[in-house]
């Protein structure tokens, strides 16, 4: 019973950072209609950025955190402005292969300014806590959980209930129609990567402790968000939230009980279970395709 | 129009001929990095049929090229077949394994159909990981025979060198005849509007497993000499990356024609070995050149150049002279 509420912790704590990631996959899927192929890559810089505050300058890991995140937040727009932007007229499939040009620079720019030796950066809460069932997790499991929920809580605020919230959603919608109303359509797709690259870099900051941080995390991260993605609903925020978790648990549990070495493995085996009996994912998505 | 064809076959077998001389002048190590180069050319070729032609963006190829590899392998070596059988073996069987699975995987349209094969492409490099009495696991295949036919064995650089060449000549060829045939023209209907191709009586799915299963051929025959080229397998090769890496070949390129897998392919295999200083930088130049490329053409070096021939063009026709 101890072991399974354990394994049931860790498995929902990472859950949730995939989460975290998928949330801002989904956020600029609205916005722009295109995957983006870099968004495990923000999870490693901004891993580093933390590793930077925290450990280089020897700041808070709080503090670190923060300023990481407003780093992030600079990143997502430069890499919209770069990436995106002169693109959003071509094809998908251009902008996805400038996505990924971007994912190597990130990859390889991370290498020259940190080195591929793997790094850490302190827990937010050390001590070990005590669990209900018998069990004991490392404390930073119970901090990511609280640290996720409060984004996650921020980005629905945000979304739902503030005016830049709104005009970031009428973008998603119909970015013609948006900007016949007057909304500043490059400033608002221009928040949205911020805010997807700001909560992807917190969650490689949170997971920093637990995995060392290195320059090639972030497409392992990708694929398994990306995988959430897909078995929660395809743009969908709460299916992304939902789907993050599954892909957790099914990694800790599949390595605990079938077989480590093929945990990435059978998280695709579920995606693809799940996108062959209900292609919508679990939660339908709010944009349907276009005929 | 005939003088525009007849050119560019001549521009080609100007080309082939360049190709052919080549190994001329070189040693063993840059004639092994062109036989790498053109393998993986078979691989971006398969990408141009599905993408190009079929508007089907799939990641699993890397997968794909690696089952016809292990498939060669475990022919020759575990059944003891000869590798010739083992070569057609593996590319029917790497075909039937595409095309079969195609019908699962069509079933899902366009960004599912691409999630899908992401997905083929994990599970098929952890089967290749892990499935050791098949892969030998992560230690791999070792001692793969050389390609021999007829008693003749292929073990310079140099004959093999132009047996695959060969195999890519007679592959751009087939290309060129499915471009024009009427599978290809329902591909390319398919590609362009899969509703108005349903409504002319295409069968998407039917012709999309046909479209993945030749892709599956091309990877095969891929995945066959490589295995005889290199004589060892290991499942680092297989890899999603390597799968991006094709795509990004082929929107280097230009998607409009199998002369844009070539550009793009031999742009990137052969640039890093031309700047070995720069190695520490070049997967940074790459990414920020594969960035500028799109930004500044992205249909590709090909229809940038196709744009820029037909600017020139029109320029001289109704240029003052013409007028």
């Amino acid at each position: 019973m101890g072991q399974i509420m354990q394994l049931f912790v860790s498995g929902l704590s990472t859950g949730v950072v995939y989460g975290l990631i998928a949330m801002g996959m989904v956020l600029i899927f609205r916005a722009v209609g295109v995957m983006n192929f870099a968004q495990g890559e923000f999870l490693m810089f901004g891993g580093y950025l933390c590793y930077t505050f925290n450990q280089l300058l020897g700041w808070n890991i709080m503090i670190s955190l923060i300023l990481a995140s407003v780093g992030m937040g600079v990143v997502g727009v430069l890499f919209m402005r770069a990436a995106y932007w002169p693109l959003r007229k071509a094809q998908a499939r251009a902008i996805i292969v400038s996505a990924m040009g971007a994912s190597m620079v990130f990859k390889e720019g991370s290498r020259l300014i940190w080195g591929s030796i793997p790094v850490k950066v302190d827990r937010v809460l050390e001590a070990p806590v005590k669990l209900a069932g018998g069990g004991i997790i490392q404390g930073q499991y119970l901090a990511i959980m609280i640290v996720a929920a409060i984004l996650m809580l921020f980005v629905y605020l945000l979304l739902e209930k503030t005016f830049v919230g709104h005009v970031m959603q009428a973008t998603a919608q119909d970015q013609y129609m948006a900007s016949m109303v007057g909304v500043p359509v490059i400033f608002s797709i221009a928040m949205t990567f911020a805010l997807s690259a700001m909560i992807t870099g917190i969650g490689g900051g949170l997971l920093a402790p637990l995995f060392f941080l290195n320059n090639t995390m972030g497409a392992t991260a990708g694929a398994k968000a990306f995988a959430a993605i897909v078995i929660g609903g395809f743009g969908s925020v709460q299916g992304a939230v939902l789907g993050g978790l599954i892909v957790g648990l099914v990694e800790v549990f599949g390595g605990a009980y079938i077989s480590t070495t093929y945990q990435l493995v059978l998280i695709y085996i579920v995606l693809i279970i799940v996108l062959m009996v209900r292609p919508q994912g679990i939660f339908s998505s709010k944009i349907q395709e276009k005929a | 129009m005939k003088n525009k064809k007849k050119s560019s076959i001549i521009v080609l077998l100007t080309a082939l001929a360049v190709f052919a001389l080549a190994p001329l002048g070189m040693g063993n190590y840059m004639l092994r990095v062109l036989n790498v180069a053109l393998i993986t050319y078979l691989c971006v070729l398969s990408v141009y049929v599905l993408l190009g032609m079929c508007g089907q963006n799939s990641f699993a190829q890397a997968g794909l090229w690696g089952v016809g590899a292990y498939m060669a392998a475990n022919l020759v070596l575990r059944a003891g077949f000869p590798p010739v059988i083992a070569l057609f073996a593996a590319t029917a069987g790497t075909a039937l394994f595409a095309f079969v699975l195609g019908f699962a995987f069509f079933r899902l349209r366009q960004y599912y159909f691409t999630f899908a094969s992401v997905g083929l492409m994990t599970i098929l490099n952890g089967l290749f990981m892990n499935w050791e009495p098949v892969t030998g696991g992560a230690l791999g295949m070792q001692n793969i025979p050389k390609f021999s036919v007829f008693g003749i064995m292929l073990e310079s650089e140099k004959a093999n060198f132009y047996f695959i060449l060969i195999i890519c000549v007679l592959t751009f060829v087939v290309m060129r005849i499915l471009f024009y045939s009427s599978i290809g023209r329902s591909f390319m209907a398919i590609r362009d509007n899969e509703i108005a191709a349903n409504c002319m009586g295409v069968n998407s799915l039917l012709t999309k497993s046909i479209a993945f299963g030749i892709s599956g051929a091309l990877c095969g025959i891929a995945g066959a000499l490589y295995a005889f080229l290199s004589g060892y397998l290991s499942y680092q090769t297989f890899t999603y990356q390597q799968s991006t890496m094709y795509l990004i070949m082929i929107m280097l390129g230009g998607t409009i024609s199998p002369v844009g897998a070539i550009i793009g392919t031999m742009i990137i295999s052969l640039l890093q070995e031309f700047v070995r200083p720069l190695a520490n930088y070049m997967q940074l130049i790459y990414g920020a050149g594969i960035m500028i490329l799109m930004v500044v053409q992205p249909e590709g070096i090909l229809g940038g150049g196709k744009a820029l021939y037909e600017t020139l063009h029109k320029r001289k026709r109704t240029g003052p002279d013409a007028a």
